[in-house]
This record gives structure tokens, C-alpha cells and sequence, in this order.
């Protein structure tokens, strides 16, 4: 979608240019990053808002054959097929089935493509300054930072390695 | 010649493009002043259809010499346009000179063609082009009273009003001639009237002409539209009705179902003896060339050698049998057939690529193989620049699209009284013929609604501090393999809340239901939503937005909406630049449905359960005295077994001499589907060559018969 295009896109558009300018230079000003936050189990977990393209209703899924069970299949997106992880499932959640509340994040992937992943629900936009991100530890791969939002840690995800699906089939 | 070639070679890529379209328009405009001269030569009627091409023919060059900025060839079809408005009206009477001067003006267009990028050769014939254009003006605007008499038929005064000039003029024409005039009424669903309507118009025009088609007044169910069709006929009132099934049939010539009420309205309107006489003799004669005889010019047919004799230039230079343009017009479906080939030809490389594997696997033949396996990749590399140049073969540029926007847009903005001022840009990017074809009607669509719904009157727009012309803008881009066309325009954009609120009444969001700005908008393609209350003639009956989402999504495309209160709409549509409609067959294994594109279907059967021989553990058929090696669809995607039946189906798939049953629980017909790549993280899934749309939402996943073929090949060998 071109910058000329009004709206939302273009917002997320103008903030992630303004997001890796900030990242380039200008170490004084306070460093602000914004993040897409979504529940999974009951956990906070965000994306930076720079990698979400949009947010859907849950459709309907066409399972996908000889795909790594984290693919729950594929949905059609005004016409794109889109295939859609399940975030619970990729990060060894416990499962239940989608309610009312569940979103379709879609993110960009690699390569110009889209990718979705179903959350339990989106609760919106946290800016965050960067200084308040804290590299997560080794162990959990998928989780890139943490960042304390009043009583409570944000996992920040990973999108890379959340999407590193392919080569298991 | 030499010197023709040259100048055609010095001209650039536009210039070649409007001769080569000029030049066909005026192809067809001499056809049919040849056919004129020939009706008139023969003393026949002449068929208003051939007035009204010729208007048309003169329209599309002015049209087309305005868009390249060709002046000359733009001013005189201008005028040669206003003179055919006044023939096909009846404001002007058909003579000899009348026909000179078209065939004149025909001659001088293709003198004018000839010296596109040649402006010496331009200048040259400024003088002719002058006195042609002032002779012109002089017939088109020669005194010709014409007599009324209307009054006299059994027509709704509100309908008569209605009536365009041309459509009069046809009326009174036919009267003159003795026809029967009769109303044929229809109601038809509005979802698919435009269907019913074109089909009783056809059924129509076998027995005569339609002289207009208007929304007919009176009861009809909310879901149905009616229509009026005035016909004029040989054919009595009772015979039309005959003909005519689910219409009714009114005459309105003859009121008191007599001759003598015709032949009333006939004294009424026959003013001129002369033709009065030809008309009681019931002859043949053209009546509107009497007049012009009485005029004191001879009917005779025009030698059209004599065009262009007293003009400036060299009659011999103008009259050039050999085209300008190097460009060849071909008929879309040779290109199909074409496409077909290629794409036979693209599954039998498969066969081949086979053929030298397994030679390779062998060391008697490993040498062969070798040679054969480079053989094969040219081929592959030549077969894809095949593929790529039919494919570009079939590319158009979308101007003639824009074009025809910009006429409507034109026409809307008297009729609504809107100030808009059309911005087109990217009018040279190319897209495939058929898909411009179907594109102008959703790119039409979303211009009305732009130009009805979402600019503002002018005083409103003044009032909100916005310039009181408006602006809708057309902007065409390629991106990828994509065409991307974005309508955008600066009206009141879309009032979210109405659309909310009209979504919750249809049940379509739960009022307490969080959504999104963009899936709030993307509410505008739900079916019967529309944010305006009342209809009008331009847009708005509710099947709008969701219509044009359904047809851009069967050639494979996207169409999006963007909006913000008070600033404007953008509506981006964005489509395939090639259609790879293909034919699927589909079939439907534990519930699930899939696509096998069809011409890798050899045949479908259905077999007794024990006619499936179980060999070395593998699953075979015995067709017609060859084993048939068999895969169940299940097994191969990991779905569930169907209950045991007595007889299951089997489609059979091949290319070249590979063959394989697979067996499903059942078929689901045939459908035109367009492939669409899935994205996603798992990049490349065997046996999936990506997923379509049939029409719902949910995506059906299209086979790659060639990897399970091959995949059944070396597995069957393994084993």
C-alpha cells in the first residue's frame, strides 16, 4: 500500500518510518517504540507495531495438509491467502478454541509476504520507551524483550523466529 | 514510399498508437459510408443503426484526437460529429452533399494520419481542412422545419417529455413510415434486470426497432424493477405480444383499434405532400431524400473519386491503399487458444524433465540422459519466454478505460450539478484485454459512487472550507505482478457510525462488537449496505460495493477502502496483470474441498470397491487391461478415511505417460478458478500449488498434480 493512501495504514505507515529514523540517530531524545499488545492464556504479549499490518475477525480456515501443526491453515484476506499460525500453539500454550474475542494479527513476514497469527484477543497500542525494554534471556527464543507495564511483564515477541516455521515439514 | 517509411519511423510510440486506433475507426467509418452510398444508390431505407455508427465512429476520433492532443484530426470531427448529431436527430436532412462531405472528411482524415509527426505536411492542408469545416457548419445548420404531431398517440405526456431529441425523432420517423407503435411493459428482479432487460430488447429488435427504453411507473414488489420499451413495428400490437413471453403489450398508434386513428396521426404529422405520397404508396423511397430533392440537389449516388479533387493536396497522396500503422488487431480468443497451447506445452515439459531423470539414473543411458537433460532446460528457458510473450501479447494500456471514465464523468457532472474536476494518471500501464474488459464496470461503479455519494454539493463544500470544486483522481500503478488502480477523491468520506449502525440493523456486528476503523470500512462491501437513504438514478441501490468486491475477486484481485471524515475516500483496487482462469475440477475428501486443475484430469470413474487389487502393498486398478497405480487423497494429506462404501471415486491424473488414480470421497463439479499464491511461513507445501476462491470466503486449496505424480513415481519405484 502507498504512503498516498489516508488512514490507518498510512499512520502505522509515517510511525515506523519515524520508529527507524529514531533508531538511526538522535540517542538524546527519549526513544519511543510502540507495540501492537494481545492476551494469549491470559498473558500480555506485544509485536512492534511496525511489523502489523492489520487486524482481522477470525474467518474461516482451510486446514492445510503437510504443514507443521502450528499452521492452522489458511484464510483469505480480501482475496490474499494469507496462512495463520497459532500463537498459543507455537509458543507451547495451553489450547482452547477460538472465542468472540480472537483476533488474526497479520504481520509482515520476509520477503514482502504476510503472515497471520491468532491471538486470543488485541488490547491495544502501549508506547514504550526503549529504555524500559530488557533483553529477555536465552531460553525463551521466542520472546525477544520484556518490557514492565505497571505490575506486569510484556513479552515482546520474536516475529522472525515465531514465523521460523518452514523446513519442519 | 521511402519517404512514408521514414516519416512513420521518426514518430514516437504515441503517435504510432493514435494512427494505428484512428486509423481503424476510420476503416469502419468508410465501411459504412460505402454501405450508405450503396442503400442510397439502390433507393433503400436507410437503417438509422448506420447514422447512429457513423455519429459514433466520428465521436470516438474526436475523442480519441483530443486525448493525444491532435488537433486537426479533433477539429474536424468535431464538426463532422455536430453534422451527424443533426442527421441521426433529424434536424438535418440526408442529401448527395451531405454525403460528400463525409466522404470527403473521411478522405482528409487519412491524409491528416498520414501526416501525424510531419508537420509540413500538416500545414499543407490547412486550407482544405478549413473550407471543409465551413461547408459543414453551412449544412449542419440549413433551416429544416419539422412537423409536430405527437399529440395524437396514446403515450403518457410524462413519457413523451422524456423522450430524447434522437429517440423523437425515431418515433416520428417510424409514424411517418406507417409503423404500429406499441409500449412492451416487463418487471425484472433488480439484481439481474440488466440480463432480463437485454434479452427482451433483443427478442424485440427481431420484429422491429426500440425507440427507448424508460423505468416504467406503477406497482411493483420492492425487489423488482419495470420497464417500458416503445417499439415500433411492422407487426400489429397483438403479433408483438405473441412473441413476447411475461411482457405485456399495449399499441399506442391505434387507440381505437383501427386503421383510420394511424392514418390520423399520420395527416398529423405529414406536413410535406411529397412525402405524404411515398408514405400512402407504402414505396420504399426514402422519404427524407424527397425533401432534399425538393431542396434542388439530385439524389444520385456520390462518386467518391471526386472527394478531395478541389482541396489543396494531391488527390493521389491522399488516397493511400497501404496502412500507415505495422499493428495487427486480433481476435482475443486466438490469443486464448494460444495460451492454451503454451500451457499444454508447459505440462508436457514435465514428461520430458521425467524421461531425463530416469535416464540419468542408469548408467547405460546416464550419457543420454545427460544430453537430453540440457535439451530439455533450453527448451524450458524458451517455453517461459513463449509464455511470457503471448502473455504480453495480450496487454493493453488502461487508457481507452480511462477514456471512457472521463466521458461519464463528464456526462454525471451536468446531471448532478457537481463541480469535479478527473486527475488521471498512469493511463499508460498495461494490463491484460480481458481483464480491463471486466474491470471498466467495478472502475465504473466506484467513480459514480465517488461522484454521487462522496463529493459534496458545491455549497457545502464551500461551506466546509474546501475548494468548491471537487477532485476525484485516478491513479493507475504496476507493483509486482499486480496492477494496482486507486480511486481516491476529496468528498465528505465515509461516515463510519452510519455504517456502523446500518451494519448492526442488518445483524451483520453485534452492537457490542470492538471493530476496527479498517474493518469498519471494510463493512461497505457487505452486501445491501450503502450509506446513503435514498436511491438515485446514479448509484446507491445497495447492490453496489459488494458487487464489484465479488467480480474483482473472481479475476483474482483485491479492493480495499480507505476513508477519513470530511477529507475523502480512497478506494484502491488491485488486480492480476494476467488472468490465469484456469478450469478445476472439484473434489471433496473428509469434508474438505480441493481443486485439480482440469487439464491434468484425464477422466473420472467410479469403481466397485473390489475392482481395487492390492499389490505388494500398494493400491492398483485394473482400467481397461492397465494397472492404474492408486492414492487415496486422505492418506496423502493425512485427513480422515471416508466411511467403507461399495464404490468410491477415482479421478484419474496425468501428464505425458505418468499416470495416477486418486481416490475421494466425492466430486463437487467444475469451476473457473484463478490460482493465488499462499503466503505464509511455510513457503513451498508438495502436492499444493496454492489455493482459490470459489465465490465464498472460505479458500480451496489447488492440487500440484505434478509433484504427486512424481512423488507417486519414485515412491512406486522404491517400493
Amino acid at each position: 500500500m502507498s504512503a498516498a493512501v489516508p488512514g490507518e495504514e498510512a499512520r502505522w505507515d509515517a510511525l515506523a518510518r519515524a520508529a527507524a529514523l529514531r533508531r538511526e540517530g538522535d540517542s538524546e531524545r527519549i526513544d519511543l517504540r510502540r507495540l501492537v499488545s494481545f492476551e494469549l492464556a491470559g498473558t500480555p504479549y506485544a509485536l512492534p507495531v511496525e511489523r502489523v499490518r492489520e487486524i482481522v475477525r477470525i474467518r474461516p480456515i482451510t486446514p492445510m495438509p503437510r504443514v507443521p501443526r502450528e499452521v492452522l491453515g489458511v484464510v483469505s484476506l480480501r482475496g490474499e491467502i494469507v496462512q495463520v499460525v497459532d500463537a498459543r500453539r507455537r509458543l507451547g500454550l495451553e489450547e482452547t478454541p477460538a472465542t468472540r474475542a480472537s483476533r488474526v494479527v497479520v504481520v509482515y513476514g520476509g520477503d514482502d509476504g504476510v503472515a497471520g497469527l491468532l491471538v486470543d484477543a488485541v488490547t491495544g497500542v502501549l508506547p514504550v520507551a526503549e529504555e524500559a525494554l530488557r533483553p529477555a534471556s536465552g531460553e525463551a527464543a521466542l520472546v525477544e524483550s520484556l518490557c514492565v507495564q505497571g505490575e506486569r511483564f510484556v513479552s515482546v515477541l520474536d516475529l522472525d523466529r515465531m514465523l521460523a516455521l518452514d523446513g519442519g515439514a | 514510399m521511402a519517404k512514408r517509411r521514414t516519416r512513420s519511423s521518426s514518430r514516437s510510440k504515441a503517435d504510432r498508437e493514435f494512427v494505428s486506433e484512428a486509423e481503424e475507426i476510420l476503416e469502419r467509418m468508410r465501411r459504412d459510408l460505402a454501405d450508405l452510398a450503396d442503400i442510397r444508390a439502390a433507393e433503400g431505407e436507410i437503417d438509422p443503426d448506420l447514422i447512429n455508427r457513423l455519429f459514433r465512429s466520428a465521436h470516438s476520433l474526436k475523442g480519441l484526437a483530443g486525448l493525444f492532443g491532435f488537433d486537426p484530426v479533433h477539429e474536424l470531427a468535431h464538426h463532422l460529429e455536430d453534422v451527424l448529431d443533426g442527421l441521426r436527430l433529424g434536424r438535418v436532412l440526408l442529401c448527395s452533399e451531405i454525403v460528400e462531405v463525409i466522404e470527403q472528411a473521411a478522405t482528409l482524415f487519412a491524409h491528416l494520419l498520414q501526416s501525424v509527426g510531419d508537420a509540413e505536411a500538416l500545414a499543407g492542408s490547412g486550407d482544405a481542412l478549413a473550407e471543409l469545416q465551413a461547408r459543414i457548419e453551412q449544412l449542419r445548420t440549413a433551416p429544416n422545419p419539422t412537423p409536430d404531431g405527437l399529440d395524437a398517440l396514446d403515450i403518457d405526456p410524462a413519457m413523451l417529455r422524456a423522450l430524447t431529441e434522437y429517440e423523437e425523432h425515431r418515433l416520428r420517423e417510424n409514424l411517418r413510415r406507417g409503423r404500429s407503435i406499441a409500449l412492451v411493459e416487463a418487471s425484472f428482479e433488480i439484481i439481474s434486470f440488466e440480463e432480463g432487460l437485454a434479452e427482451l430488447t433483443s427478442a424485440v429488435r427481431e420484429i422491429g426497432e426500440v425507440l427507448s427504453t424508460l423505468p416504467a411507473p406503477g406497482e411493483t414488489p420492492e425487489s423488482q424493477i419495470r420497464f417500458s420499451l416503445l417499439v415500433a413495428s411492422e407487426l400489429s400490437a397483438p403479433a408483438i405480444a405473441s412473441g413476447m413471453e411475461g411482457a405485456a403489450v399495449r399499441s399506442v398508434s391505434t387507440p381505437s383499434g383501427g386503421a383510420g386513428a394511424r392514418a390520423r396521426a399520420e395527416r398529423a404529422l405529414q406536413t410535406d405532400s411529397a412525402a405524404a405520397q411515398a408514405a400512402a404508396a407504402g414505396a420504399a423511397n426514402d422519404a427524407v431524400e424527397e425533401s432534399a430533392g425538393e431542396a434542388g440537389q439530385p439524389a444520385a449516388p456520390v462518386e467518391t473519386s471526386s472527394a478531395g479533387g478541389e482541396s489543396a493536396a494531391d488527390p493521389a497522396e491522399l488516397e493511400s491503399l497501404k496502412s500507415i500503422s505495422e499493428t495487427v488487431r486480433v481476435d482475443i480468443r486466438k490469443l486464448d487458444e494460444l495460451m492454451n497451447l503454451v500451457g499444454e506445452l508447459v505440462i508436457q515439459r514435465g514428461a520430458l524433465a521425467d524421461l531425463s531423470g530416469q535416464l540419468l539414473g542408469d548408467a547405460r543411458t546416464s550419457r543420454a540422459g545427460g544430453d537430453l537433460s540440457k535439451i530439455q532446460k533450453a527448451l524450458d528457458r524458451k517455453l517461459r519466454d513463449l509464455q511470457q510473450a503471448v502473455l504480453e501479447v495480450r496487454m493493453v494500456p488502461l487508457r481507452q478505460v480511462f477514456e471512457r471514465v472521463s466521458r461519464v464523468v463528464r456526462r454525471l457532472r451536468h446531471e448532478l450539478g457537481k463541480d469535479v474536476r478527473l486527475e488521471l494518471k498512469g493511463a499508460d500501464t498495461e494490463l491484460d484485454k480481458l481483464i480491463v474488459e471486466e474491470l471498466v464496470d467495478p472502475l465504473m461503479h466506484v467513480v459514480r459512487n465517488a461522484l454521487d455519494h462522496a463529493l459534496e454539493p458545491p455549497e457545502e463544500r464551500v461551506a466546509g472550507g474546501k475548494p468548491s470544486e471537487g477532485c476525484i483522481r485516478i491513479e493507475a500503478f504496476q507493483r509486482g505482478s499486480h496492477v494496482v488502480i486507486a480511486v481516491a477523491d476529496d468528498g465528505r468520506g465515509i461516515d463510519v457510525d452510519t455504517l456502523r449502525s446500518r451494519a448492526e440493523a442488518a445483524q451483520l456486528v453485534q452492537p457490542d462488537e470492538m471493530l476496527g476503523d479498517k474493518e469498519l470500512l471494510d463493512l461497505v462491501f457487505a452486501p445491501g449496505i450503502s450509506t446513503r437513504s435514498e436511491v438515485t438514478a446514479t448509484s446507491g441501490r445497495g447492490v453496489g460495493m459488494d458487487v464489484v468486491r465479488h467480480n474483482l475477486t473472481a479475476l483474482g484481485g483485491v479492493v480495499e477502502v480507505d476513508s477519513v471524515r470530511g477529507r475523502g475516500t480512497q478506494v484502491s483496487m488491485t488486480l492480476p496483470i494476467t488472468l490465469a482462469i484456469i478450469q478445476s475440477l472439484i473434489v471433496v475428501v473428509d469434508g474438505q474441498r480441493f481443486a485439480i486443475p482440469l487439464n491434468a484430469v484425464q477422466e473420472t470413474l467410479l469403481v466397485e470397491a473390489e475392482a481395487i487389487q492390492d499389490s505388494e502393498g500398494r493400491a492398483i486398478l485394473n482400467l481397461r487391461g492397465d494397472a492404474l497405480p492408486l492414492r487415496r487423497l486422505c492418506d496423502e494429506f493425512g485427513l480422515r478415511p471416508a466411511a467403507e462404501e461399495a464404490k468410491r471415486f477415482v479421478v484419474v491424473v496425468g501428464m505425458g505417460d505418468t499416470r495416477l488414480g486418486l481416490v475421494v470421497d466425492r466430486l463437487d463439479g467444475q469451476q473457473d478458478t484463478v490460482i493465488k499464491p499462499i503466503q505464509g511461513p511455510v513457503r513451498a507445501v508438495r502436492g499444493i500449488a496454492g489455493a482459490t476462491e470459489l465465490g465464498d470466503q472460505d479458500p480451496v486449496l489447488v492440487l500440484d498434480v505434478s509433484t504427486l505424480l512424481a512423488d507417486a513415481g519414485t515412491r512406486m519405484e522404491a517400493a
